[in-house]
């Protein structure tokens, strides 16, 4: 019989991890909470493409047989996780949410499953996304859209937008989301939960499919920064099948979560991030966010960076390209099962002249040579996450036809992926009608730690992470 | 709507080379068009001598393992 834990699946894998451990909560149990709770909320918001109930009740029972025997693995041993549907599972479809790949089938797992699996993590199912991951607004006309948990009349944000709607309302307690303009952050940002890019090639992208190879970036999310850090630990590190997976020592990410504010010090560009089209809400909590920091010990400092705002061209420059390239076999034999909105985007790319895309690998590195040399002054650089208040779906479909906002919110997220530095969104406030604000902790490449340290620090001060979408209507 | 003829024939250009384009994406593909030229422009307007992005080309470190 299931016990009734009041809440549970508001909590933290932080918070449930200890329960599990000491066995006051079995994985059996709190499976069985989240399926319900799929079951009830599902029909409305549209988060999953697939909901593996037999595998993951097998793998839950395993677990609970594991811990019996003092074989307890780690914080993630009987946790309940959600996967893009471009990550590998073996013998299970990976669609990308498209109709060309309905029928793919994957041989074997991806490098971040076999290392989920390892960490005693169950397997809940294929999270809904943008097709192909090539979009901003979290819209999918041929898996249907996902509806954002605090509204459901507004969008997501993507093109994590099941792996971030699965999470905000409480149907799995982390997902794995990928990157390439903003996909985990920008989605994170909208329904108010944490979602981390890590630095580029941290985590190996072996079975992950393609979108811009270097500017593709796979992470977590889920609901506080210390439990992207838990995620993080059991996913980061080399791989020989992805060459640009990074192959420094291994480190524990939580190590330094609970150092506090002292001693940091946080960049605020005076340019770009906080003007013109900044919503003046989003601008207003994120500044008095960083006011609060530096009240606990931070010290801040203003950076101009009047060249940031070449940013999001570079790295569009950069993927148009490249996305042409990963499916130029797949669009010739596809291209009527491709929607019309994502085959035009990658249909643009072949258009493009060598010599641009020779000018945006030239502009990439002068952008990151400008990033590292402003980011010598500071630990980490604080901006908004999106630049909008959320949008209604309908707004995106019939007013701007995804341009208006597609192109808007990932102005801000999309600078750290050219540059690839690890970046964090975290909420820190709720606008006038009540959806999350995020923010974008973004740090030294390969220095997750401070990142992390310092949204952990934040979290700490205020409860803006602890606000939860209660009244999600079910669909019957 | 009314299309141009340049939009009719570009149409019938998709249509000779497989891709399912109406006249009514037409006009998509033309703002696809221009959104790309927007992106180029500003990336073409960056002074980027001496930025050549170096692992691209630097030769990757090879030995003969020892036996």
């Amino acid at each position: 019989m299931t016990k009734y834990f009041p809440d549970i699946e508001y909590q933290s894998i932080t918070e449930i991890a200890p329960r599990i451990q000491s066995e006051d909560l079995s994985p059996v149990d709190l499976l069985e909470i989240m399926l319900q709770r799929i079951s009830r909320l599902e029909p409305s918001l549209n988060a999953f493409l697939t909901v593996w109930s037999d595998s993951a009740q097998k793998a839950a029972r395993s677990a609970e047989s594991e811990i019996k025997k003092g074989k307890y693995i780690g914080p993630l041993h009987g946790i309940p996780i959600g996967l893009k549907d471009l990550i590998d599972v073996k013998g299970h479809k990976t669609t990308a949410g498209s109709k060309v790949l309905a029928n793919n089938t994957a041989k074997s797992d991806a490098t971040v499953v076999t290392r989920l699996k390892t960490s005693g993590a169950i397997l809940m199912g294929k999270l809904n996304l943008v097709e192909f991951a090539f979009g901003t607004t979290g819209l999918n006309p041929y898996t249907g859209d996902v509806k954002n948990p605090w509204d459901l009349n507004r969008i997501t944000a993507g093109s994590s937008s099941g792996s971030a709607a699965a999470v905000a309302s409480g149907m799995i307690l982390g997902s794995l989301g990928s990157d390439t303009g903003g996909s985990i952050r920008m989605p994170a940002s909208v329904c108010g939960i944490a979602g981390l890019k890590p630095t580029y090639g941290r985590i190996p992208r072996t079975g992950v499919l393609d979108l811009s190879w270097s500017m593709d970036h796979v992470g977590p999310m889920a609901r506080t920064t210390e439990d992207c850090a838990i995620l993080l630990n059991a996913l980061a590190g080399t791989n020989n099948d992805d060459p640009t997976s990074y192959a420094g020592p291994s480190e524990d990410f939580t190590s330094e979560l609970n150092k506090g504010l002292c001693q940091i010090k946080i960049g605020i560009p005076t340019n770009y991030f906080f003007e013109e089209p900044v919503d003046s809400e989003i601008s207003k909590a994120v500044l008095y966010s960083v006011n609060l920091m530096a009240s606990n010990g931070a010290e801040v400092v203003e950076l101009p960076m009047p060249w940031v705002n070449k940013g999001r061209a570079i790295n569009l420059g950069v993927i148009r390209p490249e996305a042409v390239s990963v499916h130029e076999s797949l669009m010739a034999e596809n291209a009527n099962l491709y929607t019309s909105d994502v085959r035009r985007r990658i249909e643009s790319g072949l258009i493009i002249k060598a010599i641009d895309y020779v000018h945006a690998q030239r502009a990439r590195q002068w952008f990151n040579h400008k990033m590292s040399e402003a980011m010598k002054q500071v630990d980490v650089l604080i901006t908004p996450s999106v630049p909008i208040q959320t949008p209604t779906i309908k707004q995106c479909i019939t007013v701007d036809k995804n341009m208006g906002a597609g192109d808007q919110l990932p102005m801000f997220t999309s600078v750290f992926n050219a540059t690839g530095q690890p970046s964090l969104s975290i909420p820190c406030g709720f606008t006038s009608d009540g959806m999350p604000i995020g923010m974008m902790i973004n740090g030294h490449p390969y220095d997750e730690k401070t990142v992390l340290r310092v949204g952990n620090a934040f979290e700490k001060l205020t409860q803006w992470h602890q606000r939860v979408p209660t009244d999600i209507p079910a669909i019957k | 709507m009314t299309h141009t003829s340049k939009q009719r024939q570009s149409s019938r250009k998709a249509t000779r080379h497989d891709q399912p384009d109406s006249v009514d994406d037409i006009d998509e593909i033309h703002a696809s068009q221009k959104e790309v030229e927007r992106t180029y422009s500003v990336i073409r307007s960056i002074d980027t001598t001496g930025f050549e992005p170096l692992s691209i080309f630097v030769p990757t470190l090879s030995h003969r393992e020892s036996q």
